[in-house]
Order: C-alpha cells, then structure tokens, then sequence
C-alpha cells in the first residue's frame, strides 16, 4: 500500500511507498558500479595516450564521481519527499522531481493506452511503472507497489471505457 | 471506388531500384580494396536479385480502394496486409518527383492520424498522375465528403511571386544556422586570402569550411526555393489546400479542424525586413515526401499587414484579441542568475587555455601577437552575448491564455508567436529548477495532439499558478462541454 493521503496544500494527492528508495538505491548501485569499472578501466589502459594530462583527468573523474556519489545517496529520499499522485474522475495528476520538479497533468480523456511496467529491481521489490501513452507523448506514475499498479491501471482503463461508451451513446 | 484489385505504376520498380543502386555503390566503393572483376561480378548480382524482389514485389502487391477503406496487399516472403480506414486517414496528399516527372507519375501519399506516422506517410503509392489525381479526389469525397478544387479554381489568398519565393529561401534559415555558415564562410575567405598573400597555399580548413557554408547556408536554401516556387494556397471551406514546387511538385490539403497550432515565425534578416511567415502544424500530416518535412508552411515570409490578411482569411479559428502577460521580475532574476553562472563557468573553462595561448604568442611581434590575447577577447564577447540574449529573452517571452486559444511568444534571435487551441491538448507539464523555485517561477511545456512525432511547446519564465491554469481551461472546456470530441478527437 502507499504511505497514505496528504492534508494541506497537496490534499487528496498519495505519496508512494518507502520501498522506492530501495529500488533506487539498487539501481544507483549498478550505474555506479558500472561506472566506476569504465573508469578504473579507462584509467589503467589510456596511460601513455594521456601522457602528462593524467593527473588531470584523474582527478577531474574522481570529483565527477564523487559528485554522483553525493547525488546517487540524496536523490532517493529527496525523491520519495517530493512524490505525490493524485487520480480523479477527470484527470491524472503528478508532481515529482529531485532538482527540477515537475507537475503533470493529464486528462483521463486524453489517455490512449495504459501500461504496467517492472524491471528486474522493480519485479524483486514488488514495484511497477504505470505508463500512461496520450497522442502527445506519455506521462509515468513510478514505483507503485505492483497491486496498486495494477488497479489504477484497471481503473484508468475502465473510466476510458465508459467514457467512449458515452460517447457512443449520444 | 469500385474495391477492383489495381497495381501501383510499374516505374515504381525503378523509384525503389535507384535507392537501392545507390546504397550497393556505395557499398563496394568502401569495399574498394577488392579485385574489380570481384566488384563488378557482386555489383551485378546484387543489382539482378534486387531487381527481381522490385518486380517480384511490385507484381504480388494489390491495392484495393474499397467503399470504407483502402487495403494494400502484399504476397510475398514478407506478407502484409494493411488497412486503412478512410475514418483514420488524416491526409492524402500528392507529390511529384524528377523519377514521377520522367514517367509522366504522380505519388499518392495517405496519412493516418498517428503521432509516429506524422513525418512518413503510411502509404505511398505510385501510379499514372491522372490516376493519381482521380483516386485523390475520389478519396477526399470519402473522407471530407467534398471533393478537390480544379487547378484553375485554385486561387490563391494572396499572390506570391518569384521574388516572394526568393527572399523566403534566403531569410527563412535559422540565423544560428546562417551565422555559423557565414563562421564557415569568413574562416574560408581568409584562409584563400592569406594563400594568395603569403603564396604558400590555401590552408587545410579552406575547402572544409567552404562546403560547411554550402551545407549550412545555401543548401537549404536552395531545397526551399525548389520547394515553394509556384507557392498556392486557398480554404475552401473548412479546407486548406497548398500547392507549390519546382521540380517536385507537392498537393496537400487538410481540414481546419486537424490544425493543432498556427506559428507566425521570423527571423532576425526577415525581422529587419517586416516579414514573417505562418506555419501550421497539422495533426498526421507529412507535407512534404518520405524524407519528410513535418510543418506545412501556409504563407511564406511577406510583410506584417499580409501576415495579418493572411491570418484572418485562411485561419481565422486561430485569430482572437491578445492580451499578453510579461514575465515577471523573478523571471528576469533567474536569467541573470543563469548567465552569471555560465560567465563564470565559460571564464573557468577559458582560463588555462588563454594562458597557454598567451605564453606562446605574447613574446610575438606584429599580427601574431594578438594571438595571445584572442581567447579573452572571444570570452568576452561570448559574455556580453550572453547577457543581451537574457535581457531578449526577459523581454520577448509573453504568454496569453485566451477563452478559446492561448498564445506563447518565444525566441531570441528567431521569433514565433504559437497560438494554440485548449482542445487539442494532451498533456501540461510545469517543470520549475532549482534557481526559478527561489523566484516564484516555472516553465510551462504543452504537450499537443499527435502533428510532428509528439513534438511539444515550451513557454518562457511564468508563475507556476499561470501556467496550472492551461490545464485547469482544458479540463473546464471538457466538463462545460465547449470541446467537442468528433472535431478534436483522434
């Protein structure tokens, strides 16, 4: 289940549950291992190419490395603080973002196509991506816990059903 | 529409195989190590087998233009069977090339209403061009229960002559495209220049700089004269039908309705001249051909008062009073902010390298001094570039939320006022960084109904309730029952 209802300026809006920082820890974790193994590589193999530059670059990459460090440990919970979804009647509403936040707005009348999505981490953890496809591009409401995923995605699909049934009766 | 099995024009065999001849050439040229007898013996084969898949291909593909749609068949290793109902087709426009020119051909291209589809139409079929212009008109009765207007009925709003077409080839490229072709241009100048002072031979950069400027700046222009010439455009209707082309010579029409936004846009040349031009982007529409040119532009550039004749007459559904709002101060304070920290990162990044420049050059005498002290002066004035570009853009930026349509003003060099229509938005999304949520302000990006591959359009600096606002008008208009879904749905 999600942590529950906000009060005050984002009432009615949900927050997501605390197992999303898990997933983005994990998945910050393989970035990063990657990353690291590309440098330490690139490091030991360009020696003589860099020639009297590899100091520089050396630290040029540990600082940018350190940099995602800090980025990769806050982002998470800075993430899951700011996460909050709200589906009405009418529209899909999402406000999300680390450094730059954003809010979505999508009217249930737009949706074309609703899609439940789970990766690897997200499958372990219990988690999905509910992918909603409009014929302007596609708006994500991230991490819910599977069930969750699976009804909004049912109750996205039935309130688009009804409303091309109305449609068609009048 | 008699739903008969016909074939596409047999020369189509010969549209695939020069496409096909030119990648096979170009791939034994890189394979050009190769005994010749070898390239010529592969070159030959390869040629033979594509021309028996053409012709295999062409001879097993049927297209039937049925009462409700048109179905293409093809039975061959790879099987398809496409349907297009008449009810999902968007457009169907017609195009003539210098291969259709030769054959006496014309090209039926049929757009369905799909964001992916957009740019490529779903079909493009080749046949004899009265066949071509018979089918067209045929399917127009079926799909905008009218049909087309005869050549001779084709009276434009407003004339555009040859010198119209000229000045829209050359003043309507991009100015950062045509500032950094003359960039190409000036470097290739000086290197010929300084070949002919010196007598040692014009510099490695020289022709590579050159063909940049051709690349950048006349080419395009070119593509643009041959494409307008002969420019036409009429409404019939609730229809807008262009014509225009030199050699290849392009038809399209489409209704009002499947307009999403009309752009009145100039550049900073066709600005110091009073002109602009008007494009539409039009839902599931190539305006073009298969190398796809996605906005179709309805008036070239021409003068304010046209602009505005133009707009009244051809698409008045996009016409309301404006009232503009400016940004707001904390808009100004994030630019500022912004290029400050781009100043010092560009001084920061320049700094050692006009170190290293000015221990080479400064112990120089005559011209080759000023080496040492050419990366400041070019910070510098990148600097000062930056800081007029902010105080355009505070300036410049508007947005207007009207009853029915709504307006961004956007742009610094390039200007485009975009007027768009509440109805046909899917999607709003308010992003505000770092800097703008000190200062009370965000950017607002409109997402709208499927035209050019999901393409969206971003405002300037407003305040975050302002721009919820477009969302909150979109979902009123739906709920009031102002939108109507048969004329704004997919």
């Amino acid at each position: 289940m999600t942590d529950g209802e906000e009060k005050g300026g984002t009432a009615g809006y949900l927050r997501l549950n605390k197992k999303c920082m898990r997933s983005m820890y994990l998945g910050y974790a393989i970035t990063y291992a990657v990353l690291l193994v590309a440098f330490i590589l690139i490091m030991s193999y360009s020696g003589e190419a860099l020639g009297e530059a590899r100091g520089t670059v050396l630290l040029i990459g540990l600082a940018c490395l350190v940099i995602v460090l800090a980025y990769m440990l806050m982002a998470p919970p800075v993430f899951y603080s700011r996460y909050r979804y709200k589906i009405t009647e009418d529209r899909v509403d999402v406000r999300s973002g680390i450094l730059f936040l954003r809010h979505v707005m999508v009217p249930i009348e737009r949706i074309h196509q609703v899609e439940v999505s789970r990766g690897p981490i997200n499958n372990m953890l219990g988690l999905g991506h509910v992918n909603i496809t409009t014929a302007g591009g596609t708006a994500t409401v991230s991490y819910l816990e599977i069930e969750e995923a699976e009804k909004m995605a049912e109750r996205l699909n039935k309130l688009v059903g009804s409303m091309l049934r109305d449609r068609e009766s009048t | 529409m008699t739903g008969e099995p016909i074939r596409c024009h047999p020369t189509i065999i010969v549209e695939n195989m020069l496409q096909i001849i030119v990648a096979i050439a170009l791939f034994l040229f890189f394979l050009g190590r190769l005994d010749m007898t070898l390239v010529a013996a592969l070159g030959v084969s390869a040629l033979a087998l594509t021309l028996l898949f053409s012709y295999r291909q062409w001879k097993r593909t049927l297209i039937r233009f049925n009462e409700t749609e048109v179905v293409i068949e093809r039975d061959t290793l790879f099987k398809l069977k496409k349907v297009l109902p008449y009810s999902k087709i968007a457009a169907v426009n017609i195009s003539q090339g210098l291969v259709n020119r030769i054959f006496g051909t014309s090209k039926l291209m049929i757009n369905i209403n799909s964001g992916h589809n957009a740019i490529v139409p779903e079909a493009s079929l080749t046949f004899k061009r009265e066949v071509a212009e018979r089918l067209r008109s045929e399917m127009s009765r079926h799909l905008y229960d009218q049909g087309l207007p005869a050549e001779e009925d084709m009276r434009s709003i407003v004339s555009f002559s040859t010198k119209d077409v000229v000045i829209h080839s050359l003043f309507s490229v991009p100015t950062s495209q045509t500032l950094l072709g003359g960039a190409f241009l000036a470097n290739s100048v000086l290197e010929m220049y300084n070949s002919v002072t010196t007598e040692m031979g014009a510099g490695g950069t020289a022709i590579p700089s050159l063909f940049m400027f051709f690349l950048l700046q006349i080419v395009p222009s070119i593509t643009q004269l041959f494409r307008y010439y002969n420019f036409k455009v009429h409404r019939q209707g609730e229809f807008i039908h262009l014509q225009h082309g030199l050699i290849r010579t392009y038809k399209t029409s489409f209704r009002i309705s499947k307009i999403n936004a009309v752009r009145v846009k100039s550049t900073l040349a066709s600005r110091l001249m009073h002109r602009s031009c008007i494009e539409a982007e039009v839902v599931g529409i190539a305006s073009g051909d298969s190398e796809g040119s996605s906005r179709p532009v309805i008036c070239l550039l021409k003068d304010d008062k046209t602009i505005r004749k133009v707009l009244g007459e051809l698409v008045p559904e996009f016409v309301y009073e404006r009232t503009p709002g400016k940004q707001p101060v904390g808009a100004w304070n994030v630019l500022r902010i912004r290029t400050l920290v781009a100043s010092v990162l560009l001084v920061l990044a320049m700094a050692y390298p006009s170190a290293l420049l000015h221990q080479e050059y400064a112990s120089q005498e005559g011209l080759s001094n000023l080496a040492a002290y050419i990366l400041p002066l070019l910070t510098a004035l990148a600097i000062v570039a930056a800081v007029h570009a902010a105080r355009v853009s505070y300036r410049v930026r508007e947005i207007d939320l009207g009853e029915d349509l709504f307006t961004f003003v956007n742009g610094i060099l390039d200007r485009e006022v975009v007027v768009m229509s509440y109805d046909k938005v899917q999607m709003v999304r308010v992003t505000k960084g770092p800097i703008a949520r000190r200062f009370g302000v965000s950017r607002g990006t409109v997402h709208l109904l499927s035209s050019t591959g999901s393409k969206s359009i971003t405002s300037g600096l407003f305040s975050e309730e302002q721009l919820d606002r477009i969302g909150d008008i979109v979902m009123e208009r739906m709920t009031s029952g102002k939108y109507d879904h048969r004329l704004n749905g997919i």
